[in-house]
């Protein structure tokens, strides 16, 4: 199983399309005021996870893992019907568990408690009973129907890829952890698909982006509408286009990987590839022109996945992004002042000097451990701003408070903050409880009681 | 617009609604399964003998332990063991690993439905010694391969064992191996955490590898081959080949020097050397090892003595035993031995011998040995099984006339329906309770603490088995 991933629960069960996803989200739309706030729920909730993933001081994988179990909850379950921090809480302290890396349920409790009551999630009354948590743990594991073996990308990013040599910078930061300590015993399985042979020759900043682009895909669905190992290559193809392969002879490289994959916005980029083969000739291309020149295209093109689906699921990692932009960050208080950088995930990746403890700009980071900002700033600049619509809208949300959600509602805001969507899922929470409410009500009298009477009971037993 | 009970809910008890709307598409574990008796305990918790009522196959619940704080069973978390047990067989599928049917979550049990498996090694191996006949040589070869299937397949996916032994090896009544209890299994797939971190201790000390012993923080898929030379040895001599004392764990949770153990291996295997085993001298216990009386190597006589009519495993049991893990076997190579080549062959059957006169394939002549070859089924008991089988009396449905038949009941109908009004299981077992899950507030311990005091292979009369079960 954990070289085959056809034989995995994870593809023979949890691939599933964007139609269930929806359908899973039915209710949710019905109690929400737009439907694109489900989107940035998403990344909203996926942001929830890696903080506390982080306070937690989990590895990027067992907060992958984490994230999708909340993501398969949520396919059987709606927003709206449940307290989705209850269920991150529990995700993360069953996926601690799931990769054999546990931590104390009091620990994850206490955690969470100092998380969530942090005023831009609003939650007043996260329970400090140890048992609350198990008891969540507990359904949560009936309803991801006991499979808890997760595959992730990287694993494919790592099978695939190897970094240049000569580079020996440490990896501290979280998203360069897998390659530099795998732990003791690591054991080199077969590639589990595809027939594609050797590696990929990446340099470590490429490699980074590569990363990052993983880490980011999690904000979406798409990481339960597609096998793990299809989102990796998605990633190493925008990482060519981030980070443009250096041999000189990359010009004819162009076309063919124009024909290859013949997405009209994928050509975009061809512009700060050149430009930035200048900048990183220099820097950092020299072991890889001793050696003899890798083609990444028909490396790519070797394997044995479908092109066109790689291309589909770029755009799709593209589209996050565009929406992510939208998306900023707030309620920290180290968070705001360098708003202007955050709107963008892939354009904060320059050489700013912040660091966000939201760690949401991961590429940008990775970048400035790697390489001078100089040398990547030109690159990273424009490729995001070229790929995603509407980015670098100046404007500023620091002062959304508790109310944001309903003065935002006429659709002033210029971005989606959390506070604004734990104001949403606040209502969509209140209304579904409204109606579910009514029908209660509207029930004679001895039936409602009997399910208070019941509630009780299990409350009891619980 | 929110009244009381709705505000009251999204505050205090946000679940609330989920878990009702849950609780009632539940189907209890009582109304798919008929208890027919126990089978045996072990720290994990109890396992039981269980019908199927859809379809009257026979299948082995285990039930883990539920979390008590004082007498009220409460949610604690659920444990490493159960995770990994639970997740590795909803991944796995083979011939010969136990196979799980369904895991059923119910009032803050664990019920991990097995299919059924009517002997362990543990038990043929008493079997044959209280009626003092060894494992004929067709038999022993048949399960030392399937064993070594099993155990190939599971390597092959990166899971470690970690606890084989003769009690986790079952055996079917079609002569099929099947290995089992993978909770002290784990996966060795790029582990985020090193793989002495989660436990201190692994393998039951008799089966445990000499690496082990000697303190690594790094071992391998070695560790279980080890095992199985050791299983093998009891198969053919009838008793464990190196029967330590454990030492115990001091007060600080330390890991001792196991001495003993130690010894009990070097006394056949001799000591071990750098030549052998280059790493030896790396390992945290290499000087307390030096202390000890130096042995040389006497495994050939021991088969002599102790199961000369086995001798032919002598060359693959002595590479099985090669101290050096990067040399000892693996189970491919073990399986590619030539013992396995030799007559007699492995047979799909382990007890295909037994139901015949000849070797041969031909099974019409169904005249079988002395019954006492063939070991006898699995002892399940009634009174031993307070918190599964239903208190009533005479409730032993469909136990032994109809198995067979499976048809025989209405499908669906759940029997001992008595407490489970709608399907809400888990309201705290009040009035009527339901059979079993019923542990909550009635049910007083006597019978199940004090049977989980009982080591491993509870009904399997298996002597002090000493469990290494740890962190």
């Amino acid at each position: 199983m954990a070289t085959d991933f056809w034989t995995s629960s994870h593809y023979k069960r949890w691939i599933v399309d964007r139609s269930s996803w929806n359908q899973a989200r039915a209710e949710d739309y019905r109690y929400v005021d737009r439907p694109e706030y489900i989107d940035y729920l998403s990344i909203y909730f996926a942001n929830a996870i890696n903080k506390l993933g982080k306070k937690l001081q989990f590895r990027q994988r067992v907060i992958a893992t984490a994230t999708i179990f909340f993501r398969r909850f949520y396919l059987k379950n709606s927003y709206c019907d449940t307290d989705p921090f209850t269920v991150i809480a529990a995700c993360c302290y069953v996926a601690a568990k799931a990769e054999e890396s546990p931590v104390h349920i009091k620990l994850v409790v206490t955690e969470s408690r100092s998380l969530f009551s942090q005023s831009h999630y609003g939650v007043k009354h996260f329970s400090s009973d140890n048992s609350k948590l198990a008891e969540m743990e507990f359904y949560l594991v009936g309803d991801l129907e006991c499979d808890l073996i997760v595959f992730h990308p990287y694993r494919t990013l790592l099978a695939l890829c190897k970094k240049e040599a000569g580079n020996g910078q440490s990896h501290a930061s979280e998203e360069g952890e897998a390659y530099s300590d795998l732990g003791v015993g690591a054991d080199d399985g077969p590639r589990y698909w595809g027939t594609g042979e050797g590696q990929l020759e990446l340099t470590p900043a490429a490699f980074q982006t590569a990363w990052s682009i993983i880490n980011d895909t999690y904000r979406s669905p798409l990481c339960i509408f597609y096998p793990p190992h299809l989102i990796a290559i998605a990633a190493i193809y925008l990482t060519f286009i981030l980070h443009p392969p250096t041999r000189p002879e990359s010009i004819g490289l162009t076309s063919e990987q124009d024909t290859l994959f013949s997405e009209p916005s994928l050509e975009q980029p061809r512009q700060p590839r050149r430009s930035s083969r200048q900048a990183h000739g220099t820097s950092h291309s020299n072991v890889s022109q001793a050696k003899k020149p890798q083609d990444p295209v028909s490396f790519l093109a070797e394997l044995n996945v479908s092109l066109p689906l790689i291309a589909t699921i770029s755009q799709e990692i593209i589209s996050l992004y565009t929406l992510w932009d939208n998306y900023k960050e707030d309620g920290l208080p180290d968070a705001g002042k360098f708003a202007g950088n955050m709107d963008s995930p892939m354009s904060s990746a320059m050489g700013s000097t912040s660091v966000s403890p939201a760690k949401r700009t991961a590429s940008g980071q990775i970048m400035r451990h790697d390489v001078t900002a100089s040398s990547m700033g030109l690159n990273y600049h424009r490729t995001p701003a070229s790929l995603s619509v509407g980015a670098q809208t100046p404007g500023s949300a620091d002062d959304a408070s508790g109310d944001t959600a309903s003065s935002a509602d006429g659709n002033m805001c210029p971005y989606i903050t959390p506070v604004f969507l734990s104001g949403v899922l606040q209502k969509m929470r209140e209304r579904k409880m409204a109606s579910y409410a009514a029908v209660v009500n509207a029930q004679p009298r001895m039936q409602g009681v009997a399910v208070n009477k019941r509630l009780e009971r299990t409350q009891a037993a619980g | 617009m929110l009244d009381e009970w709705t505000s009251n809910s999204l505050t205090h008890d946000p679940m609330r609604l989920y878990r009702l709307k849950r609780d009632r598409r539940h189907i209890p574990v009582s109304a798919k399964y008929n208890i027919m008796g126990f089978i045996s305990s072990g720290t994990y918790g109890r396992v039981y003998k269980a019908e199927c009522v859809e379809d009257g196959q026979i299948h082995a619940i285990k039930k883990f332990k539920p979390d008590k704080e004082g007498d009220v069973v409460t949610y604690t978390g659920i444990s490493q063991s159960a995770i990994r047990e639970i997740a590795l067989n909803r991944e796995i599928n083979h011939e010969n690993i136990v196979a799980l049917k369904e895991v059923i979550l119910e009032d803050k049990s664990i019920y991990m439905v097995f299919e059924y498996a009517e002997h362990d090694f543990l038990q043929i191996i008493h079997h044959n010694s209280t009626h003092r006949v060894p494992i004929q040589i067709p038999v022993l070869k048949s399960l030392v391969y399937q064993l070594l299937n099993g155990l190939i397949y599971l390597h092959s996916v990166h899971i470690l064992h970690r606890d084989l032994k003769p009690a986790n090896i079952l055996v079917t009544s079609n002569g099929i191996v099947k290995i089992g209890d993978l909770g002290l299994a784990r996966l060795i797939y790029e582990p985020l955490q090193p793989l002495h971190a989660g436990d201190k201790v692994v393998v039951t000390i008799w089966y445990r590898a000499p690496e082990l012993l000697l303190g690594a923080k790094h071992y391998t898929k070695a560790i279980d081959c080890w095992a199985v030379g050791c299983v093998i040895a009891e198969l053919a001599s009838l008793r464990p080949i190196f029967k330590g004392e454990e030492a115990k764990l001091d007060s600080k949770k330390n890991v001792p020097f196991q001495k003993d153990q130690l010894l009990k291996i070097f006394e056949v295997l001799g000591t071990p050397n750098e030549r052998d085993w280059p790493g030896v001298k790396d390992m945290p216990e290499f000087q307390s090892m030096k202390r000890l009386d130096y042995f040389t190597n006497r495994l050939h006589e021991w088969f002599r003595t102790r199961a000369n009519h086995a001798i032919s495993v002598y060359e693959l049991l002595l590479r099985l035993f090669y101290y050096d893990p990067d040399k000892r076997l693996t189970a491919r190579e073990a399986l590619n031995h030539p013992w396995f080549q030799e007559d007699p062959k492995p047979t799909r059957n382990a007890f295909e011998s037994l139901l015949s006169h000849s070797h041969s394939h031909s099974l019409q002549s169904q005249v079988p040995n002395p019954s006492h070859h063939l070991p006898p089924l699995r002892r399940i008991t009634q009174d031993d099984a307070p918190s599964m089988v239903p208190m009533q009396g005479n409730i032993n449905i469909g136990n032994g006339n109809n198995n067979a038949g499976g048809a025989g009941h209405g499908h669906g109908i759940p029997i001992n329906a008595g407490g489970m009004g709608a399907g809400v299981i888990g309201a705290g077992g009040g009035g009527g309770g339901p059979p079993f899950g019923s542990h909550s507030q009635t049910h007083s311990k006597p019978g199940s603490s004090a049977s989980f005091a009982s080591l491993s292979g509870g009904g399997n009369a298996g002597g002090t088995r000493k469990k290494a079960r740890l962190g």
